[in-house]
């Protein structure tokens, strides 16, 4: 053997091949061996070391997914900081949870396609992606049926909305009914089976105890994805977002971010086709936003709602002191508990009842503008208190027109200051103009913001408020100024047009004596009160204003508020001014003018708490219409209501019976 | 070896032909077997309980005649309160009737009381359940609400010939719509996650925010009436925690439950006059 052995590896030629114990040529392949394995380790390490991070961000960005919920609105409160304006109410819904239906839809689909192929129609069966979508539908169909057997309803299941509920929303229930009574609620809640997929449950809406009350000041919400989550985790993740809602006018639109809720956030693992695994791996609550303390005060606002009742106008109601708004009323208004109904849109655009006319109302002041000339007049001196400046016969000429107080039918002969501020003397005002000139007209008008937006916390202020002047006449109008325009601006008719919440401001500024106060809706417990440039009359100009402004109220155009029992008030002097401008109208192919009734008043007279102005439009050309008659007596009840809280505030706690 | 290697195998492979037979077996067939089943074992259980009423009995009748005076004494006492109850009661219900009459309010559900004893109680941390010495043979439906002296028992859950099942508003799978009293806006309430022996619970959601309650402070939670199963007012329990739910929108909280409820003996099940 061992012979053998030697022999064949001497041989030469032969066919078993020799090895060497060690060949040089092979360390090259080793080194690139070796190179590929450092290639391969250094990839590894550069996937598992540099790159961890990415692939993490990558592996959940796959396997989780985030749910946004917005947090409650904060509520809105009266200035009494109990009252609720607007809060938030419970919306009761069902809810079908679809992580659920992973089997059942597929045991749907499958009969689907049994049922094609068993009628026969298998060229005619759907694609897969119709026939889950036909699945889809039935499934849900099946359970809405359940609730309709129980409800007493029958709802159809939305294809639209539920294809694309499961193509975006996978992860969140499908709302089956949102729509639900309390009392369908609790049929649902106690006849549904625990385990079934359809879980009663409860969003929250927003809820305005008052219905229409101060509906454009409160303003309105809508719906939003748009919800802030800068704070919250998985910011990279796949998110999907429950509505949340965003003021869109009034203080819901002005105070957003205040009322805004925190968002809160879930993060949830999936499994391969997108269904939500539990429990959550993490989750943050939502947080409700801040409340909002306004200046309204709910019984004045009903009041002057009411007194406006049918007719077009608005009514504003400001405390002397601070400026802050007691009440701002406009109508035609809205239901803003019914806001969501069906046609309530197309009804209020019926109405005209987007138009918040306390801020976009631009009327002619009228006579209301008197109290504007006759401190204009007073601080130029051309209108002394003890003499009359006219002799008035029922008509005036100015430059070449007849001017007429109360169409020429009233002759006032040599009236005073005072009385005419009392009466509404037009003739009285034309010369009181006329001596005033245009330019101290304007200034002193300009003096108390007459021309400027107000600048209330309320969006959507107008800015068509005109105090003119021969330059803003020029150009505006391209025409040259007449002495005709200085008598019409004298009294408040003319060009002029401001709005009822800009009277508001000045009556409260007339009553503190200074020339602007600044509205706010906000209630602050313990506001400062207001201070601004002074008038500028000596006492006794500003008694004489004050004693026309309370003849007014006493025996001139508004004297119905002291003679008829009804809308006395005992024990308070009223210092008004009525107001009743025309506007031209062109109605049934013939021109006519309708009137507008103004009132702005304060009160006490003596010591000024509150300051209210009216405007109310009138409908019909001809009707007798005035501020007297019409706007006068919902200042009244807005007073009146004051004063009833006022003293009822002040008397005294009845006393328990006591026997010694 | 093989043989004796199947020998020892045998008892797996009958649990399994046996497993694999109820497997095939059509669902008739098993739901069958199943009513079959309990209403075999019902007398077991029922004469179980009968002999308990026995026993008691006779240990009842060991106690001694001073013990029987002064137990009859405070009976007597209790009876005449419970007289001045119902004296008053029927004086409410008058009154009630004449306002409801005057105000045109439509009267509550009626319903009909069907007394039961209990015959056995099955508590576990699945499900806490009660069965009762009457069925169809009283006209016992399934879904009927069933109460106590201390309020809401649970509902109805199986009919049986001679029994009913009566699911324990302890069990989870029981959910009232409830109103805290003295508010009418409902919130749903559900039975907790109930150890055997531990004091019952249950779970309330969708409470309003400006509801509030502590340990030191409930609140009674009492049937809504709104759900048309049970009637209103019937006490649930005792609201004794709330905290801020997940989504943040509401308040969840706990019930706590009426012990007397692992201990109950005698229901009433109202059998609504009109069946639903």
């Amino acid at each position: 053997m061992a012979a053998d052995d030697v022999n064949l590896a001497e041989r030469p030629g032969s066919l078993v091949e020799s090895h060497r114990t060690y060949d040089t040529r092979l360390i090259f392949f080793y080194f690139v061996v070796a190179a590929l394995l450092l290639v391969l380790a250094g990839g590894l390490a550069y996937q598992q070391i540099v790159k961890t991070t990415v692939h993490g961000d990558a592996e959940k960005f796959q396997n989780q997914r985030r749910i946004l919920i917005p947090g409650p609105r904060g509520n809105i409160y009266a200035r009494d900081g109990v009252t609720i304006l607007v809060g938030n109410r419970p919306r009761f819904a069902v809810m079908l949870h679809l992580d659920e239906l992973k089997l059942e839809l597929r045991r749907e689909h499958i009969r689907i396609h049994n049922n094609y192929l068993a009628a026969g129609e298998k060229k005619d069966v759907p694609s897969y992606s119709q026939l889950e979508q036909l699945a889809r539908v039935s499934l849900v169909q099946r359970y809405l049926d359940q609730l309709n057997v129980i409800l007493g309803r029958d709802d159809q299941a939305d294809p639209k909305k539920v294809g694309a509920h499961f193509q975006q929303n996978l992860l969140l229930p499908f709302p089956l009914l949102t729509d639900l009574s309390p009392e369908e609620f609790a049929k649902l809640v106690e006849r549904l089976p625990v385990r079934s997929p359809l879980e009663p449950t409860t969003t929250i809406v927003r809820d305005y105890p008052f219905g229409s009350a101060a509906a454009h000041t409160l303003g309105i919400v809508g719906s939003t994805d748009d919800i802030e989550s800068e704070d919250l985790p998985g910011e990279g993740l796949r998110t999907f977002k429950l509505k949340g809602s965003v003021g869109q006018d009034g203080l819901e639109k002005t105070f957003d971010s205040l009322l805004q809720g925190e968002a809160g956030g879930i993060i949830y693992r999936v499994d391969p086709t997108g269904y939500k695994v539990n429990p959550p791996l993490e989750k943050r609550l939502p947080v409700q936003g801040k409340n909002l303390v306004t200046s309204i005060d709910i019984d004045l606002q009903l009041a002057a709602e009411e007194a406006i009742g049918d007719q077009i106008g608005a009514a504003v109601a400001v405390d002397v002191a601070t400026g802050e708004v007691l009440a701002i009323a406009s109508k035609p208004d809205y239901d803003l508990s019914k806001f969501r109904a069906p046609g309530t849109i197309a009804d209020i655009e019926a109405r005209h009842a987007w138009t918040n006319l306390a801020l976009n109302g631009f009327y002619p002041p009228g006579s209301t503008f008197k109290i504007v000339t006759a401190i204009a007049g007073m601080r130029r001196g051309v209108l002394p208190l003890d003499q009359p400046i006219v002799d008035c016969e029922g008509y005036l000429k100015v430059g070449n027109r007849l001017f007429p107080c109360e169409n020429g039918l009233v002759h006032h002969g040599e009236i005073l200051l005072r009385n005419a501020i009392a009466q509404s003397c037009e003739i009285f005002f034309y010369k009181a103009g006329e001596l005033t000139t245009i330019e101290s007209l304007a200034a002193e008008a300009k003096r108390f913001h007459l021309d400027q937006r107000t600048g209330i916390e309320l969006p959507g202020e107008g800015g068509r408020m005109i105090v003119p002047d021969p330059e803003w006449k020029l150009k505006a109008v391209k025409e040259k100024w007449f002495p005709g325009d200085t008598a019409l601006t004298a009294t408040g008719q003319g060009f002029v047009l401001v709005t009822p919440l800009q009277m508001a401001c000045f009556a409260a500024s007339v009553a503190r004596g200074e020339v602007w106060t600044q509205p706010t809706l906000v209630h602050q417990e313990g506001r400062p009160a207001q201070h601004t440039e002074p008038i500028g009359l000596t006492p006794a100009q500003r008694a004489a204003l004050i004693d026309g402004m309370v003849g007014c109220t006493t025996t001139g155009t508004a004297k119905t508020l002291t003679s008829i029992e009804g809308y006395r008030i005992a024990g308070v002097h009223i210092a008004g001014k009525t107001g009743t401008p025309q506007k031209d109208v062109f109605r049934d192919g013939k021109a006519s003018k309708i009137n507008y009734a103004w009132f702005i008043c304060f009160a006490p007279a003596e010591n000024p708490e509150i300051a209210v102005a009216i405007a109310i439009e009138g409908d019909t050309p001809g009707e007798t219409f005035g501020g007297g008659e019409h706007a006068a007596p919902i200042a009244d009840a807005v007073l009146k209501k004051y004063f009833e809280k006022k003293n009822r505030a002040a008397s005294p706690a009845a006393s328990p019976f006591k026997v010694d | 070896m093989p043989f004796r290697r199947l020998s020892t195998a045998r008892p797996f492979l009958t649990l399994g032909l046996v497993v694999g037979a109820w497997l095939v077996v059509p669902v008739v067939v098993k739901t069958f077997a199943r009513a079959s089943f309990f209403e075999l074992t019902a007398p077991i259980s029922v004469s179980a309980s009968y002999l308990r009423d026995l026993q008691q009995y006779w240990a009842l009748r060991l106690h001694s005649n001073d013990e029987l005076v002064r137990a009859g004494h405070d009976l007597s006492g209790v009876l005449s309160r419970y007289e001045f109850a119902v004296q008053q009661n029927t004086e409410m219900r008058a009154e009630i009737e004449r306002l409801e009459g005057l105000l045109r309010l439509p009267a509550f559900a009626n319903f009909r009381m069907e007394h039961a004893r209990v015959a056995s109680r099955d508590f576990s941390g699945w499900w806490q359940r009660i069965v009762i010495r009457k069925g169809a043979n009283y006209g016992v439906p399934v879904g009927a609400p069933v109460i106590f002296a201390g309020g809401v028992v649970g509902r109805v859950a199986e009919v049986h010939a001679y029994t009913a099942v009566v699911e324990l508003i302890t069990s989870q799978n029981v959910r009232l719509a409830g109103v805290v009293e003295g508010d009418t806006r409902p919130i749903s309430f559900q039975g907790g996650l109930n150890p055997t022996f531990g004091p019952p619970k249950g779970v309330v959601e969708f409470v309003p925010l400006d509801v509030f309650a502590a340990p030191n402070a409930t609140k009674r939670l009492v049937t809504s009436g709104l759900g048309g199963v049970f009637p209103p007012g019937l006490t649930i329990g005792e609201i004794n925690t709330l905290a801020i739910s997940s989504d943040g929108l509401f308040k969840t909280g706990e019930v706590k439950l009426d012990e007397r409820l692992g201990s109950i003996s005698e229901v009433s099940v109202l059998v609504p006059l009109e069946q639903p």
